[in-house]
Parts: structure tokens; C-alpha cells; sequence
């Protein structure tokens, strides 16, 4: 399977970016290195559990790159290192070609968390300039701003409610907003569509196809393998901390001449019943 | 499935089982009442029962409102001294008896040392710098205050303290004297007439209480025949009292021979004063100053010798 | 800087936006007002009284403001996963520490001013004077104390797993350096070795709130303090205040957020 990985990786690399035909970037803006992190029990002296497992992985201006694994993957791990929550235990993980320990690294991105939760007793538009304010962003450009990102999320009717007075949905659209309130050129979004109804994860694949149109790159963790399909250039399956898989959608679906879901299984071992067996 | 059947989900319970714990619940009930009657008489008659007071904080504090009225008596002492005043870990030698009290005379003073400084040399930095931050110079309200310009006036704001006290505590004698003192020398002789009066309702016959309510008709009223029925009926009522507060009678005893003494020397009463001023030289810890108060006044009663023609 | 006032301006919406404040408030304006209706013995200018017990619910008020709001943050934070969006973005966890402990701090600010304002009114309407440079100092002072209460509450709630624990710890410690702070080098004279060293380290190593107490001077009608003296206050006060922050903040770098 690193056989598989690898050469993906170079078919990946010689091709042109989906999206308008844009030159690649010098390097990548996402890349990681030799990534390990382990959890370690507090006060114990075993070695603990390997979270993530020797990562490497890059990601091209202007992709959007699908990153796939069961749950306890090491996803997650993956995502809180590169937002800087936890610290690797070895290797390192760069943003536009700074280290992710460094918060000036996050200055050009925006994330959106599996769970939305914002401050309850801010209204959207204040918890939208709170962090116009924290990106540096002047006042003149951040009321440009929230009109332009409530606009897009639909939430103009309910912009100075409280946020708890919001339905899920709305939350969720909040926190779309608040990671696109800087305009990033890198999107990390984790389950985007969890919890959200049929419209509302079409809403959010048109936003993301939006984006990809704009030429922002766009990172994102999903169990929706249908969705990842129809929108992601690239993927990435990781299951027990290692790297599986990665490459092209359209490439791996021709190579191994699987759905990208059937794909997903093989790779972590669940093998289907003899009805539905599948050829190697 | 029918509308009944879906909606019971127990299997009922028969209905002589309920019967029977609606009567228990019942039987209980009554018996809980019958107790309560009962035991209220008993509860009433049992000695130290609060419930028989009037006064709502004697029912809520019992005897612990003793120990309030004591910090709150003391703390009117540190309004007199305009919060300069030793804590439980300070020497408080002079400070045993409250000044306001000691001033007024309802108290015999025990106090020794100095009473400006208790504090002490500072005993280490800490120490010295927090000296800055709280009232560290020894006043008197009626001596100017805090900053040494407070009119007289301004003793008034021991009162609300010593009103407390008297509340939580109005068997403590001591607490309507001085009070009734100060309000004296505020110029306010008819509230402290009335605080008295408070005082003796729940004191009745206090020899203390009618020593000062004597002083208040000679001194603010000028009514000679007032104080004297008033100090004459304490002095009767000290012959009757217990040895209890054997050094208090005497203490007080000692004021109202001495002030009924001076009454009688104003009204000219020689004869009755003399008579007076011996009982005082017995008991007085200073005799000789009774005795020359005694020869100032067979003096006076010398006849005087006719001039020369 | 400007991020660290952004988190500052949070903490203040949520204080005038949850109801602790206006209660505490409405609460200790009654009480004043109740006691300050009240005549003893036909005198109307009785009033040291009504400002003891007005300044010491302020002093009550004040701390129940401090330590809750202070002790909720970082906590509230990490439960309710508000902080997994903010440290998304380009802010390092020693400016959320220090937006936190300025939002807290000038958070008292308008408590105090608000609290100090009513005193002053309440006594004034008895009294007819306004020593506005005591009442000043007692107000700045108040708050430079409330700074270390606020700065010791925050490594609290990076030490105590539970915020209940914080509150209580917090509120215990302060009212025993307040009430004993000042006393415990005497007691410590007074009893045996090793007890007695021990006490002694401990009377120099706690930051002694009751410099900042000026209650009794403005009960009393005091003279001002020094103003090099305050200044002095000020100073150690930010000493402490400062170690405080220093050690949550190393704390903060060092605590995995996930």
C-alpha cells in the first residue's frame, strides 16, 4: 500500500491544479513532516498510545484535499497539531511555510471545529468582529466583511440575536462565517456537514465549491465519502495513525476501478461479504 | 391494542391494598398531631425555652446574642477611638474596660499601660508600611476625632452600636449608662431620659439606671427633688441587692453617696451631706480626699464671727 | 495588544450581560437604603455606621465578582470548546491568559465605580461632605487588590480541575489574609518552633490584601494616605499580580487543549 501512496503522490504532483487553471504554488501551503504524536497517561511511565504515526502529507495552493480515516484514525490528532491545540511528539507540520507553533501561522487560515461553539450571549455580528479584531482586520474592511460572510451563510435576518437563541443549523453557519470572516486562503474544516440537513450540506458544498473556485485551498475531514467525492481533488485515507492512501479522486478511482467508498473500506481492512466481493 | 390496554403499563394494584395505606397514612397523621400537642405544653414549661421571649432576636440567637452584644458594645468603643483600637492579638491592657464606658462611669476602670501605644514598635517592614493604611494614632471623638478638628457632636456615631448592644442585651446595665452619658453631653437629655427608662423597664429598681437617671435630672434638669427621690431609692434598693455584683454595688454605691452628697451640700444640707460623706470615707479606696471634702464642708457650717462695731 | 483588549471586551460583555452584577448590586442599595432609613435617638447625621455596612457589602460584592467571573473563564472556555475556535486564530495562549485577567480586572473597574458611586451618594446625603480624595484612593486601591485576587483566581482555575474548588479555595484564602494577614507574625511569636517558623514564611511570602483596605480611614474621616505610599502599594501589588499571570501563563503553554 506505500507502494500505492507514493506513486499516487507523483501522478498527483505532475498534473495541473482543478480550478481555473491556476499555476501551482512555489510549495505547498499545507505540508507535514514525519508527523508522530503520542498520548501519553499522566504520570504513568508506558510509552502510551500513537495517535498519528510517521505523517507526511502535503497540500497544494488551490486543492481541495479530502482527509478520510474510521474514527480514531488520527484525524483529528492530525488537525489539532496543525491549529496548534497539541504539540507533536516528533516531526513538524508547516503552514505557508511556518512552522505551526509559530500563531502567526494561522493568520491566513480559517477552521471551522466539528462542534460549533461560540460564545452564547454574543450576538453573530459581535462574535464576527471579535475575531475581525483578533486578525488585525481595520473596522472600515470588517463591517465590509461580516455583511459579505452572513450574506453567504444566510444568517442576515438573525444577525444581532444572541447566539443562543440559534438552532443548530444556524450555529453551524455561524461557524462557517467566523472561518471565513479574514478571507482565508486555507479553509480546515472538520465534519462540515455533521449534524446538518440535506440543504444545509448542499449549501455548504456550493461554499466550498465557491472557494475552490476563488482559488482558496480547502482541507477537510468528512465521513460523507459521497460528498467528499463530488468536491475533493485529492485525498487522503489514514487509518491507526498511518497514511494509507493518498491521491487524486478521479486516479484512484480509475486505478483500482472502485467507488471511493469501497476504496475506503478495502484500505481499512473491512472486508465485505462474499456477495458483494470485489475484485482485487 | 385498545385505548386502555395502552395506556396501563403496571398491572393494577387492588383496591383494598391502597385503602389500607390511605388509613395508616391517617392513623399517622393523628398520632404526629396528639404528640404535638402533648409535647408543645412540656416545651413550653422547659426552663431556657426561647419561644416564650417576645423579642425576635432572643428567639433566633438564644444566649450567643450575649457575646454579639459584647463585640457590639466594644466595637462602639472602636467608633470612639475612630477605628484605632487592638485587635485580639494586640496587648490590651489598656483597653480592658471601654473607655466610653470608663468615662461615663458605668464601669470602674482596669485598665493599664499605655493606651497609645499597644501597637508597639513596627516588627519588620511589612508591619511598618500596613501602619500607613489603617488608624494608627490613638483619639477620642470628643477630643477632635481623626483628624483633631471633629466637633463633640461626632460621639454621636457610637450610638447605633450601643443601641445593638441594648437589644441583644438589655439586661447589660452597663450599655444604658453610658449611652444615657453621651447623649448627655450631646445635648440630648430627653433621649437619654427615654433610653433609661427603656433600661429600667427591663432592669427594674437598677441601681446604676437611677443613679444616672438622677445625675440627668441634676445636672441637665437642675430638679434637686427629682434626683433626690431617684438616688435615695437606689441606695435602698443597694441594700437589698445580692452579693452577685458585689464590686459593681460598690462602685456604684460609692458614685451615689457621693453625688447625693453633693446634692445635699447644694441644697444646704450640711448635716445631711456630713452624713452621707461618712458612709462614702468607708468604702471609698480614696478616704483621704472624702475627708477633706468633709472638713471643706464643717467649714462652711462654722458660724461666722460677728464684726467689730 | 490589540487582540488582548479584543478577549478583554468579551469578558466585559458577559459580565453586564449575565445578572450577577445587578443582583449584588440591587441587593447591597437595598440594604443601604433600608439601614439608612432607620433614626436612632432623633439624630439624622448619624452615618458611620451605614458606611461600614455599605463598604463592607461593596468589599463582599466585590470579591463574589471577582473570583466567579475570574474562575469561570478558562474553564468555561475548554467546556463549552469556545477556545478551540479562538486559538484557531493567530492569538497565543499567553495573550487569552492576559486578555482574560484584563477583561476580569477592568470588569471591577466598572463594578467598583458603579459601587463606589451609590457609597458615595448614600453618604453624602447624611454627611453633606464629599472627601473625594479619600474616596478616590479607597476606590483605586480597592481595585489594585481586586488585580491580585483576579491574577491569583486565573492560575487557580489552571491548578483546580474544578471550578467550584477554585471559588471556594480563592474565597478562603482571601478572607484569611484579609481578617488574619496582618496578625500572623504576632502569632507566630507566641508559639514553639518548627509551627512558629512556618507561620513566619508564611506571613512573608502572602501578598497582604489589607494594605488596600481603607475602609476604616474613610469610616472614621481619616486623612488621605501618602501618595508615595499608595504608589508603594501599587507597586507590590503588580509584583504579585505579576507572578501570578507569569505562572498561569506558563501553565497555559504547557496544558493540552483537546
Amino acid at each position: 500500500m506505500n507502494a500505492d501512496v507514493s506513486e499516487d503522490r507523483t501522478r498527483a504532483a505532475a498534473k495541473p491544479l482543478v480550478g481555473g487553471g491556476m499555476t501551482p504554488a512555489v510549495g505547498p501551503i499545507l505540508r507535514i513532516e514525519n508527523l508522530c504524536v503520542d498520548y501519553r497517561p499522566r504520570g504513568s511511565l508506558s510509552p502510551g498510545k500513537r495517535a498519528v504515526d510517521g505523517l507526511n502529507l502535503s497540500v497544494n495552493q488551490g486543492e481541495v484535499f479530502g482527509f478520510l480515516g474510521p474514527n480514531g484514525a488520527g484525524k483529528t490528532t492530525t488537525m489539532n497539531v496543525l491549529l496548534g491545540f497539541i504539540n507533536a511528539t516528533s516531526g513538524d507540520a508547516y503552514l505557508f511555510g511556518t512552522t505551526v507553533r509559530e500563531p502567526i501561522a494561522r493568520q491566513r487560515i480559517g477552521y471551522l471545529p466539528e462542534l460549533t461553539y461560540y460564545y452564547k450571549f454574543l450576538s453573530a455580528e459581535e462574535l464576527l468582529r471579535f475575531y475581525a479584531r483578533i486578525f488585525k482586520i481595520r473596522k472600515t474592511e470588517t463591517e465590509r466583511r461580516i455583511d459579505q460572510v452572513l450574506k453567504l451563510v444566510e444568517l442576515e435576518h438573525a444577525r444581532k440575536r444572541q447566539i443562543k437563541t440559534y438552532s443548530k443549523g444556524m450555529q453551524q453557519r455561524v461557524g462557517l462565517a467566523q472561518a471565513l470572516i479574514n478571507d482565508p486562503d486555507l479553509l480546515i474544516l472538520d465534519e462540515p456537514t455533521s449534524g446538518l440537513d440535506p440543504i444545509g450540506r448542499m449549501k455548504v458544498r456550493e461554499i466550498i465549491q465557491r472557494l475552490k473556485t476563488e482559488g482558496k485551498t480547502v482541507f477537510f475531514s468528512s465521513h460523507e465519502l459521497g460528498e467528499v467525492e463530488t468536491v475533493c481533488d485529492r485525498v487522503a485515507i489514514l487509518d491507526q495513525g498511518r497514511l494509507k492512501l493518498e491521491g487524486r479522486v478521479s486516479d484512484l478511482a480509475e486505478k483500482h476501478q472502485l467507488s471511493l467508498e469501497q476504496l475506503f473500506l478495502k484500505v481499512v481492512g473491512y472486508s465485505l461479504p462474499s456477495a458483494t466481493h470485489l475484485p482485487p | 391494542m385498545t385505548r386502555d390496554t395502552a395506556i396501563r403499563l403496571d398491572p393494577p394494584k387492588p383496591a383494598g391494598q391502597s385503602r389500607v395505606a390511605q388509613y395508616a397514612l391517617l392513623l399517622l397523621l393523628t398520632v404526629c398531631f396528639c404528640l404535638a400537642t402533648d409535647l408543645t405544653s412540656w416545651f413550653q414549661d422547659w426552663q431556657g425555652n426561647r419561644t416564650e421571649s417576645s423579642n425576635l432576636m432572643a428567639v433566633a440567637m438564644g444566649d450567643a446574642r450575649r457575646m454579639f452584644a459584647n463585640h457590639f458594645f466594644v466595637k462602639a468603643d472602636a467608633y470612639f477611638h475612630s477605628g484605632f483600637y487592638p485587635s485580639i492579638y494586640d496587648n490590651q491592657r489598656s483597653f480592658k474596660t471601654p473607655h466610653i464606658a470608663e468615662d461615663s462611669g458605668a464601669m470602674r476602670g482596669k485598665n493599664t499601660g499605655d493606651e497609645t501605644s499597644f501597637l508597639g514598635p513596627p516588627r519588620n517592614w511589612i508591619d511598618s508600611f500596613g501602619r500607613e493604611f489603617f488608624p494608627s494614632v490613638h483619639t477620642h471623638l470628643n477630643e477632635g476625632g481623626a483628624d483633631g478638628e471633629q466637633k463633640e457632636a461626632e460621639v454621636r456615631e457610637i450610638l447605633p452600636w450601643l443601641k445593638l448592644s441594648s437589644q441583644l442585651d438589655p439586661k447589660r446595665v452597663e450599655t444604658y449608662a453610658a449611652t444615657a452619658y453621651w447623649l448627655r453631653r450631646m445635648g440630648k437629655p430627653g433621649e437619654a431620659e427615654d433610653f433609661l427608662r427603656e433600661g429600667l423597664r427591663e432592669n427594674p429598681g437598677n441601681p446604676q439606671l437611677l443613679l444616672d437617671l438622677g445625675r440627668l435630672f441634676f445636672d441637665s434638669r437642675s430638679d434637686l427633688i427629682r434626683a433626690r427621690n431617684v438616688w435615695e431609692a437606689a441606695l435602698r434598693n443597694l441594700q437589698s441587692a445580692t452579693a452577685e455584683h458585689k464590686d459593681q454595688n460598690k462602685f456604684v454605691e460609692e458614685q451615689l453617696l457621693a453625688a447625693s452628697a453633693k446634692l445635699e451640700e447644694q441644697a444646704n444640707n450640711p448635716g445631711k451631706a456630713l452624713g452621707l460623706l461618712e458612709r462614702l470615707k468607708a468604702i471609698s479606696p480614696n478616704p483621704q480626699a472624702i475627708e477633706e471634702w468633709i472638713e471643706g464642708i464643717r467649714q462652711v457650717m462654722k458660724p461666722k464671727p460677728m464684726p467689730a462695731p | 495588544m490589540n487582540t488582548t483588549l479584543a478577549i478583554a471586551g468579551i469578558v466585559i460583555k458577559e459580565l453586564y450581560r449575565r445578572k450577577d452584577f445587578y443582583v449584588l448590586f440591587v441587593l447591597t442599595a437595598l440594604i443601604t437604603v433600608l439601614m439608612g432609613s432607620v433614626t436612632l435617638f432623633h439624630d439624622t447625621h448619624i452615618v458611620r455606621y451605614l458606611k461600614e455596612m455599605c463598604l463592607l457589602l461593596i468589599w463582599i460584592c466585590s470579591l463574589v465578582i471577582a473570583i466567579t467571573t475570574t474562575a469561570r473563564q478558562l474553564p468555561m472556555e475548554r467546556e463549552s470548546r469556545t477556545i478551540f475556535p479562538l486559538l484557531a486564530k493567530p492569538v497565543t495562549r499567553t495573550q487569552v491568559v492576559l486578555g482574560k485577567f484584563l477583561g476580569c480586572w477592568l470588569a471591577c473597574a466598572v463594578t467598583l465605580v458603579v459601587f463606589y458611586l451609590f457609597f458615595g451618594i448614600a453618604a453624602m446625603s447624611k454627611e453633606h461632605h464629599w472627601p473625594l480624595t479619600n474616596y478616590f484612593q479607597a476606590l483605586t486601591l480597592h481595585w489594585i487588590m481586586l488585580g491580585i485576587v483576579v491574577a491569583m483566581a486565573l492560575l487557580g482555575s489552571l491548578v483546580f480541575s474544578a471550578t467550584s474548588s477554585n471559588v471556594t479555595i480563592s474565597f478562603v484564602a482571601v478572607t484569611f489574609i484579609l481578617l488574619l494577614g496582618r496578625h500572623l507574625d504576632k502569632v507566630a511569636m507566641q508559639i514553639p518552633q518548627p509551627a512558629s517558623g512556618a507561620l513566619q514564611a508564611l506571613f512573608f511570602t502572602i501578598p497582604h490584601l489589607e494594605f488596600f483596605d481603607l475602609r476604616d480611614l474613610v469610616i472614621h474621616d481619616w486623612p488621605p494616605v501618602r501618595w508615595l505610599v499608595c504608589l508603594k502599594a501599587v507597586a507590590y501589588a503588580a509584583a504579585y499580580a505579576a507572578f501570578f499571570l507569569g505562572a498561569a501563563c506558563l501553565l497555559f503553554r504547557r496544558k493540552a487543549i483537546n
